[in-house]
């Protein structure tokens, strides 16, 4: 290739990349709705959210009233527990639960105090809505800490002992990457990267087919372009306005509104990103080549978006998938993004150190890109 | 209104629809095979969580509290480590949650009977799994500290059963309610139904309008007799049936694929759906009516739809867990109040009784829709 070549093909890939971005930022609507995806979208996601157990409305009902019965339940305090209130019939306890007014409901026995006091084993009952299952684990793990500790200090009086001198085993727990347990850090940044895969798809995908759907793209298949000078504008400018969107998102909403921690290179974060979206926007691009018209491209995307999103590994477990699963998501390139971005910007982790989800993401890439690729040349 | 405009716009719709085969194999195909993946692949349980060891003591005491982590289904031993480097490095590139630490003269201490301490590492990247692995930890910790307690006690005359006992004496009885075996499908299919009712069902419609009027053929509309509201009910129609066949189609997949027990009344059941069904396809068409281009509607429907659906509808995280701006946003969408019908039906078997609060609200939402859109939709285009 001499020198007037690459000039030419340069010059086309400016003009096709003027054309593409220009025609991106007509569309008011569609640029306001970006805008607002990368901001005020995050926010609310970051802003919004708390996993952990947050006073859980507890009712309390004791038929012992007795000064043992009344501290255990005074125990069921503040962070994890509220107590709403006494009551006094299982049925206004079980419409309670029902309705949701109410999450949890402690009975305690009559002769509680009094079963203590002999030495005798004596049992509480815990009844937890257990709808969200994370939060019923939560709140039975933190109900038996409170009793079985409870339970200690009276065995320990009742020997006359004092709690330091006993054996017992203490673990502490430390946490990494996220001391505190922040929600917002995980919510903000999975949202960041929810939103750059919803666009990675849907942008270039809709932009092709858009194309076919007018009749354009026979104009662009006479014209002296190859199909890859077609295609490669129309991903570098949605992988542009997708990069400046994540930088706005990165430093305007995560730094700045809730102390994200960048502890990699925020450089490297956004180079990780449009390796991504390039990749993303490949499979976007081999189901605009399916499809005939934009209806057919929003249901493939839906197709293509939810098991990506839900199955990235941010919300559900590797660990616990079944087998068959697991081995699908690697063919997914969220789920090497997600690695890479919390690796970046929680754990600090550098490029050489992230060669599995690079290595993984490019062979995706590049797979499918070629694939889209002599499909349009067909076309 | 004419009955007949209605009807004729419909069947056009209809057969548009139909023509275009691949769409129309989708509108169902995509509802089905979600509820597939997510039935069988969706798991928010927390177990397995691959577990490394760091032992400076390597004494029988030592390798006996190991092993009650090992040995349950929440932690899956993956070997033993060199060093701290080794453990930050391998908690880094995610081969490892979780790391216990166990300090030199561990055994020694336990067994000459004084306290004794350990150390775990875990992963907090993702905050409420690091907190249910912190539960699954401070549980399993809590039994060995007993039983040692228990043996100590033993050794001072009191049988260990007695000594445990004495230790214990206040046991605590948990039942989980609507949910009788925590992780199972059951909790989880009535939510799915609501999450793919709502993902699927808008981008029927979105772009129904705006793609007559980027090709030009509204101008037919414009022209001809029918009124707005005609059009708008006509365009709507197709969907909701299609729609409604998916909300069958789910049911039994739920009730006979998956056997979760379906203790509401049906006809509620069908009745609340196909009005939630009104509203999302509604609001498909609202942002079909809305914009000028389809690339637009059909980020806009994502931005409306699937992203608060998937963040704010209860599906993955629980109402209560919001807090009072994400709350606010959560009740402006159907889903929450369809999701407490869902749930109503599926697992407590109530009923319009105690619904029709949510069903009211469902209703009022699908007017109110219907009443925008014909509003801001226009015969009399400006430009």
């Amino acid at each position: 290739m001499n020198r007037d070549d690459l000039a030419l093909w340069a010059l086309r890939l400016r003009v096709m990349l003027g054309k593409e971005l220009r025609q991106l930022l007509r569309d008011r609507v569609l640029l306001a709705f970006i805008v607002y995806a990368f901001s005020v979208d995050i926010f609310l996601a970051a802003s919004g959210v708390s996993l952990q157990l947050n006073r859980a409305a507890t009712l309390v009902q004791d038929f012992d009233h007795s000064t043992a019965s009344r501290e255990l339940s005074s125990r069921f305090v503040s962070p994890y527990f509220r107590v709403d209130g006494q009551i006094s019939h299982d049925s206004e306890a079980q419409a309670r639960l029902d309705d949701g007014r109410a999450m949890l409901a402690l009975t305690i026995p009559p002769g509680f105090q009094a079963d203590l006091q002999r030495g005798q084993p004596t049992a509480v009952q815990l009844q937890v809505d257990a709808t969200n299952s994370v939060l019923g684990f939560l709140a039975s793990s933190y109900a038996s800490l409170i009793t079985s500790r409870f339970g200690l200090e009276q065995a320990a009086s009742a020997l006359g002992a004092s709690g330091a001198a006993l054996p017992v085993i203490d673990n502490q727990v430390r946490v990494w990457f996220n001391p505190n347990q922040l929600d917002s850090w995980f919510m903000g940044i999975t949202e960041l990267l929810n939103i750059v895969t919803v666009f990675s798809i849907l942008l270039p995908a809709a932009a092709m087919v858009r194309e076919k759907e007018r009749g354009t793209v026979e104009q662009l298949l006479v014209s002296p372009l190859s199909p890859f000078q077609i295609v490669f504008p129309k991903v570098l400018a949605m992988t542009l306005v997708i990069v400046l969107g994540s930088a706005l998102a990165l430093f305007g909403v995560l730094q700045l509104g809730f102390a994200v921690p960048v502890r990699g290179s925020a450089v490297l974060f956004l180079l990780l990103t449009a390796l991504y979206v390039f990749t993303t926007a490949g499979l976007g691009l081999a189901a605009a080549t399916l499809a005939r018209n934009l209806a057919q491209v929003g249901m493939l995307s839906i197709l293509i978006l939810a098991p990506m999103i839900f199955l990235s590994g941010a919300w559900t477990p590797p660990e616990a998938m079944p087998a068959w699963l697991r081995a699908l998501t690697y063919l997914s390139p969220m789920h090497y993004y997600i690695d890479a971005a919390f690796g970046v910007l929680l754990k600090g982790q550098g490029a050489l150190e992230l060669w599995r989800s690079l290595l993984g993401m490019t062979l995706i890439g590049v797979t499918v890109f070629v694939w889209g690729l002599r499909r349009v040349r067909m076309g | 209104m004419n009955r007949h405009r209605i009807l004729a716009v419909a069947s056009k719709e209809w057969r548009e629809i139909l023509r275009d085969r691949l769409f129309f194999a989708l509108a169902f195909i995509v509802p089905a095979f979600l509820m597939l993946l997510f039935g069988y692949g969706l798991s928010l349980d927390v177990n397995h969580l691959p577990l490394g060891v760091l032992d400076y003591d390597r004494s029988a005491s030592s390798r006996a509290y190991i092993e009650r982590f090992s040995a349950s289904q929440y932690f899956t031993f993956k070997g033993y480590l060199c060093d701290e480097r080794q453990a930050g490095e391998l908690l880094s590139n995610n081969q490892l949650r979780a790391v216990i630490i166990i300090p030199p003269r561990f055994g020694e201490l336990v067994q000459s009977g004084q306290p004794a301490q350990t150390q775990t590492l875990l992963d907090g990247t993702f905050p409420s799994r690091a907190l249910i692995a912190k539960g699954y930890v401070t549980a399993i910790n809590a039994a060995a500290s007993l039983d040692n307690l228990a043996r100590h006690a033993g050794q001072l005359g009191a049988t260990p059963d007695e000594a445990r006992r004495a230790l214990q004496p206040v046991r605590l009885e948990v039942r989980y309610l609507y949910n009788q075996s925590i992780s199972s499908i059951w909790g989880l299919a009535p939510k799915l139904i609501m999450f793919i009712l709502i993902a699927s069902p808008p981008f029927l419609t979105a772009l129904g309008v705006v793609r007559e009027k980027e090709r030009g053929s509204i101008f037919n509309l414009y022209a001809s007799n029918t009124s707005r509201g005609e059009f708008l009910l006509g365009k709507l129609a197709p969907y909701v049936a299609i729609s409604t066949l998916n909300i069958l189609i789910l049911w039994a997949l739920a009730v006979w694929l998956y056997g979760v027990p379906f203790k509401g009344d049906p006809l509620f059941f069908l009745l609340a759906s196909v009005v939630y069904v009104l509203c999302t396809t509604g609001i498909g068409l609202l942002v079909s009516v809305l914009v000028r281009t389809q690339m637009a509607a059909m980020i806009v429907t994502l931005i409306v739809t699937l992203v608060p659906a998937i963040l704010y509808s209860g599906f993955i995280i629980p109402i209560p867990s919001l807090k009072p701006v994400a709350y606010v946003v959560a009740h402006l969408m159907p889903a929450v109040y369809y999701t407490r019908i869902a749930v109503g039906c599926f697992l407590k078997g109530v009923g319009l009784t105690a619904l029709w609060p949510e069903l009211l609200i469902l209703a009022g939402y699908a007017c109110a829709l219907f009443a925008l859109g014909y509003r801001l939709f226009t015969k009399r285009p400006s430009a």
